[in-house]
């Protein structure tokens, strides 16, 4: 039973033939393989129209910078969809943690004279304490997410559709709705535009580090095991002795603390935080885990799979840019492959029953 | 059976992957042909190697954005450029910068790029010029634009200085007035507002009620001016900050059956404001000049590519028309309302 909700090679067709199962069909049936497929193609179809420029090292790092807030959101989105869940609020919540930490950082580097110069003298105190301000604030409207959603008995949708709107009014109020752009410049050649042993940007290497954690978490812990447990089986899971209610709210706290997270990178990336940004994120960070098979019913997903869900859209955008496509292709592929993804998520369900 | 659907699911995606890629095949040729006779260059025998450069709008859907990119391709057609249009379809700090990576890819000549936030957009911009791509900051600007070659823009401060202006003649010099902006951050909208602002100050008897915010969508514009007109039965006026604003304010007001007696004046020259002026909604249009900034850019690229002409001014700025009910016919005025093609 814990096997079957585990979501990837036990829900493939062959899988009751046990140990005979061919290679052939265990490369057929991982539930990522077509996705990963649809990957491949689009990465070999740009590199053959654009040999010059799309496949070279820049335009990768460049592409896999510009995914590191989707896949960080995502990470935590798909433990969220796993529970049959869902958390709206995700891209308001790293925008409020954004704007909560640059203000810490800005108000702890130095008087509002010294910093309107432009020198921030205790920025080496101010920078460690803003990031993790930020990524406390993300967790704290995350625990308020869970306690909402279990302790008032609401439909998730419904909860962070409200959630999301407050994280953004709150972070309109603190900033004046202007971007914040005080923040000490170290933050950004030091973190966010710092490339290690001059080619590995920071900002990959903590999503990576991150998401092989959240990959173990999910696959090895009973915390990974719990959260299947309950997105499959509500009932069953409170039977066998989960503590459902206490489970879910952690799961959004740690979408929080990923969204906090997230908030802090960019900040450190672009060492501003406009309010006006990410009204997108939160749905191409939920576009991503639907295209990595994630199934919105809950009980199933993975997150080498949501990783690839969130690297089509930016491959896909970026490969059309470079071949000169007018804009508006991208919204129609990636919807498309938002409706295949989910459809395909459905015939393997149908299957399996 | 999965194995089936599977593969006719990856065989969708495949068309789908190809039918894209060929509506991008089939829409370079025209250019690429054009490049295929090349004409002397301006230095003598030797072909010269068609210069291509790209135009990065604040968001695509936009016609003063539309207008700007007609603006460059006209002047780019006649100077012998190539210029491609890309947009993110959002204002959005973080999508700009995956459209602006993905054109440092392409490696342009060069950039012209309309930045969606002061600050923001530095670092990313940074990245194209230190990859050697010189960039023209056109409309919307950065703090530090001395990474740009130039910022070719409305004077949006003087604008809104004009706005002021005529609102105040319109209300008659008294009664509350409002700024319904577009979002809070953008360099633009922001300094229309000082300017209107500034300008209202010769206008003691103006009751200014401050800026509502509609987060550049038209049903929300509607919302708020319909909620102020609501809270302020005894409304004058309203100042406008672009478009979006515009479409918006205009339904809220023709609901409320109060375009006679609300005074409305709005920043740009859009297809449904022209309309909306037309009707007698709006009194007064600030018209900018998207075709002449999208030209300007153009030719301080060419300048700088082909004649190298290093030294811009730090700011061009291309002035804007005051469009009425009376002189809207006349062509002079016209010309410049911003097209939807």
């Amino acid at each position: 039973m814990e096997k079957t909700a585990r979501g990837d090679q036990s829900m493939l067709p062959g899988a009751a033939e046990g140990a005979q199962v061919s290679i052939w069909k265990r490369i057929f049936g991982w539930s990522n393989f077509w996705i990963l497929a649809v990957l491949l193609l689009l990465v070999t179809v740009f590199t053959v129209l654009q040999p010059q420029a799309f496949p070279t090292f820049m335009n990768a790092r460049n592409i896999a910078l510009d995914t590191c807030v989707v896949i960080l959101l995502a990470i935590g989105a798909t433990y969220v969809i796993i529970t049959s869940g869902i958390d709206l609020s995700i891209g308001s919540n790293l925008v409020l943690s954004a704007v909560v930490s640059a203000k810490v950082m800005a108000w702890l580097s130095g008087t509002p004279a010294q910093i309107r110069a432009g020198e921030f003298p205790n920025q080496w105190v101010a920078i460690p304490i803003g990031i993790a301000v930020g990524i406390l604030t993300g967790m704290a409207w995350g625990w308020l997410n869970g306690r909402l959603i279990t302790g008032l008995k609401l439909p998730p949708f419904i909860v962070t559709l409200g959630t999301m709107t407050m994280a953004l009014g709150a972070a309109n109020l603190l900033s004046g709705g202007v971007s914040i752009a005080n923040v000490p410049p170290v933050l950004q050649t030091a973190v966010g535009m710092k490339n290690l042993f001059g080619f590995l940007p920071v900002p990959i290497l903590i999503t990576a580090l991150i998401a092989a954690f959240a990959m173990f978490i999910l696959n090895k812990t009973r915390f990974g095991r719990h959260t299947y447990a309950v997105g499959s089986n509500t009932e069953a899971a409170r039977l066998s002795g989960i503590n459902v209610n206490r489970h879910l709210i952690k799961v959004y706290a740690v979408q929080g603390l990923l969204a906090g997270m997230a908030g802090v990178m960019d900040l450190a990336r672009f060492n501003s935080v406009s309010p006006a940004s990410h009204s997108q994120t939160n749905l191409n960070a939920i576009a991503a885990v639907i295209i990595g098979g994630t199934s919105i019913f809950g009980g199933a997903g993975t997150i080498g799979g949501t990783i690839i869900g969130a690297f089509i859209p930016t491959i896909l955008q970026n490969g059309l840019i470079i071949n000169d496509i007018e804009p508006f292709w991208q919204q129609i592929a990636v919807g498309a492959i938002i409706v295949g993804a989910v459809y395909f998520d459905q015939l393997r369900r149908r299957n399996r029953k | 059976m999965v194995r089936r659907h599977a593969k006719g699911l990856f065989a969708m995606l495949l068309i789908l992957a190809l039918a894209l890629v060929g509506c991008g095949g089939s829409s370079t040729p025209p250019a690429q042909s054009g490049g295929g006779t090349p004409a002397p260059g301006p230095s003598g025998s030797e072909p010269e190697k068609k210069l291509k450069i790209t135009l990065i709008e604040g968001v695509a859907n936009d016609t003063f954005y539309i207008s700007m990119a007609r603006g460059a391709r006209e002047k780019a057609q006649e100077l012998g450029i190539e210029v491609d249009v890309q947009g993110a379809l959002t204002w959005d700090v973080a999508e700009q910068t995956k459209v602006l990576n993905a054109v440092i890819a392409k490696k342009p000549d060069a950039i012209l790029i309309a930045p969606t936030d002061r600050k923001g957009m530095y670092a990313p911009l940074k990245a194209a010029v230190d990859a050697g791509i010189p960039v023209i900051l056109v409309d919307t600007t950065l703090d530090d634009a001395s990474i740009a070659l130039t910022n070719i823009a409305s004077d949006n401060y003087e604008g809104g200085k004009e706005a002021a202006k005529a609102l105040a003649e319109l209300v008659g010099a008294k009664g509350k007035v409002f700024t319904l902006n577009t979002k809070p951050g953008i360099s633009t909208s922001d300094e229309r507002v000082r300017g209107f602002e500034d300008g209202l100050k010769d206008f003691p008897e103006i009751e200014y009620l401050g800026v509502q915010f509609n987060d550049d969508d038209t049903t929300k514009a509607t919302s708020v001016t319909s909620a102020m007109l609501q809270r302020n039965p005894d409304l004058a006026g309203i100042f406008v900050t672009n478009q979006i604003g515009g479409m918006g304010a205009n339904v809220a007001l023709k609901n409320a059956q109060k375009a006679d007696e609300v005074k409305m004046v709005e920043f740009d020259g859009g297809p449904d404001q022209v309309k909306a002026l037309k009707e007698g909604i709006v009194q007064s249009l600030i018209v900018q000049k998207p075709l002449e900034i999208g030209a300007k850019g153009v030719e301080v690229a060419a300048a700088y590519l082909r004649d190298g002409k290093k030294d811009f001014e730090a700011v061009v700025t291309t002035g804007f028309v005051v469009a009425t009910q009376e002189n809207m016919e006349d062509p002079e005025i016209s010309k410049y309302f911003y097209v939807a093609d």
